[in-house]
């Protein structure tokens, strides 16, 4: 007959005439006592062998039975303290003692609940006394420890209940198994045993050859770890770009896709915003070097811009009282934002005109000369939206939000009114930090104002807001320096540690 | 945002509420949208502000709309002014670049040592704001009684001159100085004659402001030591000049209002131009009329005609009913105080009912708007790519677009004009905010050397890859700048071959259905004889091979890197 190896080598191993322990098994065949044990009920199942199974129990000492067992138990080092103190007379004061004795923090409470119930003295009213005739040498708790610790057995049940009770000791219990040859494990040693081959790996020829019936696998240390894998994963503010998309789509928002080059006619005059607006000088822009000025603007739209700037909108309206040039709006730069999409859309410039109700979005890299900082990129992801329809109201803009803005946790938004050029009213949003419970900027909105929508050649209302996509990720994340995931100095591991969410 | 410095102690006085503590106080100018930032060293509130309300850029003018919040002031209130006694007369010679200038006459002041520092901080902030770092508008305080007007017509009428002066015509003793200096030695020599040099260096001549006495004030740079303010000053002169009449005129309504709330008294001033004379300062109120439609549209609410009146009288403008009983069609006829500058619109006083009424006490709402949503193609096309790229087994990497002409060509052996995939005339910025970053990347390969110079202490294999924006020069687009998407991955480990990059590019094409080719090329980034073009369908897109020793060890890379590139749009 053909069997594993470890199952011949254990029959070959056990007896017919007596019992053997797995554990003398496992020493005889140098097999591990796990692979013995398994080895055995197979046998026994196949009827080779007989297992015969009872429970042992272990006595091992606890780390303050071991103490007491070296030392000695507290309630002896009271009693030899008040014998000292001369107790056996006079009861004397309990403190006088307990300090004498040299017991310190529970052991006192231990010496003292055992005392008299061990018979060494009395204890009343904060006075002991010491009976004379107790004697610690024959304590039978304190020479069961010491049996104990010298490797000796136990055997008065009722000492053993009261050491385990006071936690000195503790009862395990094991089973031990023995296994018997039976006569059929007997004819079959007779008949001669095959050993069934090891294999490492499946194989072809294995499965094919049908031998994997009769092979035995080698064990693996399926505990053990495995080397590190990476594999590949999406950049964490890629996944969280693709989150923000996702929720944008399901509340109705269609992409816009523009140039991050662009003239500042569509980033910034289309916006409403004057020539002559401090957040058009070079500190805050990224203007370029070449090339410098954009080929074709739609003229028509060119001077209704302008006109809107000098004049103003609608028979109460008034323009800034800035400069306006064209040549100003046609410098190229990196867009400071991405409501240069916005405009492009809304004008008509990129899919056509746009019918209400719309609403559209972008996830897009904006460009800003900021100081580098951990919170702080030349160049970060805004989230833009807006929203195109007849007679918005303020309380749309918020529900907007407050819906958006709970897909990622951040509830309580709240409103704090603001002033932008392009919108009005303007609102900047506050959310509450999911873990810190810290109240953060999150976003500015509002509603386009008119001078900026009538030269677009909108005639409803539209309303809008901005958020960084980074901010966003570190509210979710936790993270402390975005320069290690945005960016050249990025650090592998960190992109390889982060944990998904979803 | 910009800050203003306010003295809690003088807010309450002025307010009139000294009853408010500090912590009340700042919940209120919250409310006011003006954020407490810290305190001073001298203990006085710092407010971030929005720059619209440019007429609280001083405690008087917080102090107003305080009364306002607290309704102990309501509608629109306009100081009375004396007649004009003092002309300003503008010269021809008044240099083109800066033709405007307006004034008042400022009488029975009484100014402590705060209110003087409140006024010179009213003039610096307006200033920065409004006068565009003086260069759109700019402000001179004069000790009237310092001043001698020369009687331009007649006895009754002292007049002063404002012209245009070569730049070593005349001199002067400016602030801060005991020279006596002509305004070209200012510019070179006086501290803030150098900070602000650049705003008239380049006009023909001068502006400059003279009294029968002489040349008194070089605006838009400083004013003459003979005409400064003190606490001692009673009567005061204030000039103002500009690129824009009605900025400078708008500044001088705030300050006339900041002095009127300390109890002076306004004169007006006639500027006399060449072919107009008009009077200053023009403290007449605008209107503008707002549907009661709108603004229950835009707000979200119904309203009362009398709360509308209401509210806008705690905001500080008066509202009358202009036509239609019907609510409908009913129409009010808003008036707006003169310090306003930041009402262009009916739209604006909408929003200043809102804040009267509080923004936060309105309800959200979910707009009950029916729209279709969906994503743009390219960037659809961008996240296929990208999942394909995460299923080969690449860590997806984000890189800065800006870059360096260093990286971006000398550190990958090629020239901006090289025939080679990867070169072509970058996108260069004006002001960059450093060497690091001085144009758009023209392609992704040297950001991924990059990346994996940075991580060299970290675990092999690292199989990167980008979907990146790239741009380069392109007269044929409209902007002058061509913009793609391109895939970019790097193999590095310590067996990388070209036949490891090839099989994933291969696997690429494959799953997009489109035709790959890689004819041999030569290209100074990667290895002669393991370099190949990448063609897609017929078109050369890019480039594969294993990176060149040189490249490598220009990188600190002690691994062999294999890598490709090439165009997104290649795989549509």
């Amino acid at each position: 007959m053909q069997l594993p190896a470890a199952q011949v080598a254990v029959l070959e191993a056990a007896s017919a005439d007596e019992a053997t322990f797995v554990d003398a098994l496992a020493e005889a065949t140098d097999l591990p006592p796990e692979t013995v044990t398994g080895a055995v009920f197979e046998l026994e199942a196949e009827g080779l062998v007989t297992v015969s199974e009872r429970v042992d129990e272990t006595i091992t000492l606890t780390d303050e039975g071991r103490e007491y067992a070296e030392i000695e138990l507290p309630e002896i080092s009271l009693y030899e303290a008040a014998l000292e103190a001369d107790a056996d007379d006079d009861p004397v004061s309990m403190g006088q003692v307990i300090g004498a004795s040299g017991l310190e923090g529970p052991q006192v409470d231990i010496a003292l609940s055992n005392y008299a119930r061990k018979g060494y003295g009395q204890i009343d009213s904060g006075e002991i006394t010491a009976d004379p005739d107790a004697d610690p040498a024959s304590d039978e708790e304190a020479s069961a420890l010491q049996a104990l610790a010298a490797g000796e057995g136990l055997d008065d049940a009722e000492v053993r209940d009261q050491l385990e009770r006071r936690g000195l000791l503790e009862i395990s219990e094991t089973t031990i198994r023995e296994a018997t040859v039976t006569d059929d494990g007997v004819t079959e040693l007779m008949a001669g045993l095959e050993t069934a081959e090891t294999v490492g790996q499946v194989t072809p020829d294995l499965l094919t050859g049908g031998e994997w019936e009769d092979v035995e696998f080698a064990e693996y240390n399926v505990e053990a770890d495995a080397e590190q894998f990476e594999g590949g994963r999406v950049h964490i503010l890629r996944q969280t770009a693709d989150r923000v998309k996702d929720v944008l789509v399901g509340m109705g928002f269609q992409e816009m896709e523009g140039p991050h080059v662009d003239a500042d006619f569509w980033i910034n005059d289309c916006l409403f915003m004057p020539q002559d607006h401090p957040a058009r000088t070079h500190w805050d822009r990224f203007a370029l070097e070449q090339p410098t000025h954009i080929d074709d603007l739609p003229e028509e739209l060119v001077t209704d811009v302008e006109r809107a700037h000098k004049e103003g909108v609608g028979p109460d309206g008034e323009g800034y009282h800035s400069p306006w040039d064209e040549d100003f709006a046609r410098a190229l730069a990196l867009r400071g934002h991405t409501t240069s999409l916005s405009t492009r859309y809304l004008s008509g410039e990129e899919i056509g005109e746009i019918e209400p109700p719309a609403r559209f979005f972008s996830v897009e890299k904006v460009y800003r000369n900021d100081t580098l900082d951990p919170t702080h990129l030349l160049e970060f992801f805004q989230i833009e939206g807006w929203v195109m329809a007849e007679d918005l109201s303020v309380r749309d803009l918020m529900g907007t939000f407050e819906e958006f803005y709970a897909q990622f946790g951040i509830e309580d938004i709240q409103f704090k009114p603001h002033y932008n050029p392009y919108t009005e009213p303007s609102f900047e949003l506050f959310g509450t930090h999911p873990t810190t419970g810290e109240l953060v900027e999150i976003g500015n909105s509002g509603i386009f104002r008119e001078e900026m929508l009538e030269p677009l050649g909108v005639e409803c209302d539209v309303m809008a807001w901005g958020l960084a996509l980074e901010r966003l990720l570190m509210l979710m994340y936790g993270f402390e320096d975005i320069r290690d995931i945005h960016g050249t100095l990025c650090d592998l591991e960190l992109l390889r540690e982060t944990e998904v969410t979803y | 945002m910009p800050t203003v410095d306010i003295d809690p102690d003088e807010l309450r006085a002025l307010a009139g509420h000294d009853d408010v503590d500090d912590e009340e106080l700042k919940d209120d100018l919250f409310g006011l949208g003006l954020e407490f930032e810290g305190r001073t060293e001298d203990g006085a509130f710092e407010l971030e502000f929005a720059p619209d309300r440019l007429d609280r850029l001083s405690v008087e003018g917080v102090a107003r709309s305080l009364r306002y919040q607290y309704g102990d002031a309501r509608g629109v209130h306009v100081p009375s002014t004396n007649s004009a006694e003092w002309t300003i007369k503008v010269d021809d010679s008044v240099p083109d670049e800066r033709p405007y200038v307006t004034g008042a006459v400022i009488r029975d002041v009484s100014l402590d040592e705060d209110g003087l520092d409140s006024l010179i901080q009213l003039q610096e902030k307006l200033h920065a704001t409004m006068g565009r770092k003086r260069a759109k508008g700019a402000i001179g305080v004069h000790d009237l009684t310092m001043l001698k007007g020369a009687s331009a017509t007649d006895a009754d009428t002292p007049t002063i001159e404002y012209v245009g002066v070569e730049p070593d015509e005349d001199r002067f003793v400016p602030l801060d100085s005991d020279a006596e200096l002509t305004p070209a030695e200012v510019l070179e020599e006086h501290d803030t004659g150098r900070t602000y040099a650049d705003l008239v260096s380049e006009y023909e001549r001068y502006p400059a402001i003279y009294d029968d006495i002489g040349l008194f004030s070089f605006p838009p740079v400083i004013n003459g030591r003979r005409t400064e303010v003190s606490t001692e000053s009673r009567d005061l002169f204030v000039e103002m000049t500009g690129t824009d009449q009605w900025t400078i005129d708008k500044m001088l309504n705030i300050v006339c209002y900041a002095l009127a709330a300390r109890g002076a008294t306004i004169e007006d001033v006639t500027v006399e131009y060449d072919d107009h004379e008009i009077v200053r300062p023009d403290l007449s109120t605008k209107t503008k009329s707002v549907p009661h439609k709108r603004i229950e549209t835009i707000l979200g609410l119904n309203l009362d005609p009398d709360e509308v009146i209401d509210l806008a009288e705690r905001s500080g403008l008066e509202a009358t009913k202009e036509d239609g009983e019907d609510a409908d069609e009913l129409v009010y006829e808003f008036t707006i105080p003169p310090y306003r500058v930041d009402v262009l619109h009916p739209l604006d006083v909408i929003d200043d009912l809102g804040r009267a009424y509080g923004f936060n006490e309105l309800e959200p709402e979910y707009p009950d708007v029916g729209t279709v949503g969906g994503r743009h193609e390219r960037s659809r096309l961008e996240d296929a790519a990208r999942t394909q790229l995460v299923g080969l087994g690449f860590e997806d990497l984000l890189n800065f677009h800006m870059i360096s002409e260093e990286e971006n060509y000398e550190r990958l052996d090629i020239a901006p004009d090289a025939d080679a995939y990867g070169a072509g005339e970058a996108a260069t910025i004006k002001e960059p905010y450093s060497e690091d970053f001085t144009m758009l990347r023209t392609w992704v390969m040297p950001s991924l050397l990059m990346v994996l110079e940075r991580n060299t202490h970290r675990a092999y294999p690292q199989h990167l890859a980008e979907i990146g924006f790239t741009a380069a020069v392109d007269e044929r687009e409209n902007t002058g700048v061509t913009e793609q998407r391109h895939v970019g991955a790097a193999l590095a480990n310590h067996d990388a071959g070209y036949e490891d990059a090839k099989a994933r590019l291969q696997a690429l094409a494959r799953r997009f259905d489109v035709e790959l080719e890689t004819p041999p090329t030569e290209h100074p980034t990667f290895i002669s004889g393991r370099t190949a073009s990448v063609v897609i369908d017929g078109e050369e897109v890019g480039v594969i091979g294993e990176v060149h020793p040189k490249v490598l060890v220009e990188h600190d890379l002690e691994v062999p890197v294999a890598a490709f590139e090439f165009e997104l749009a290649a795989l549509q």
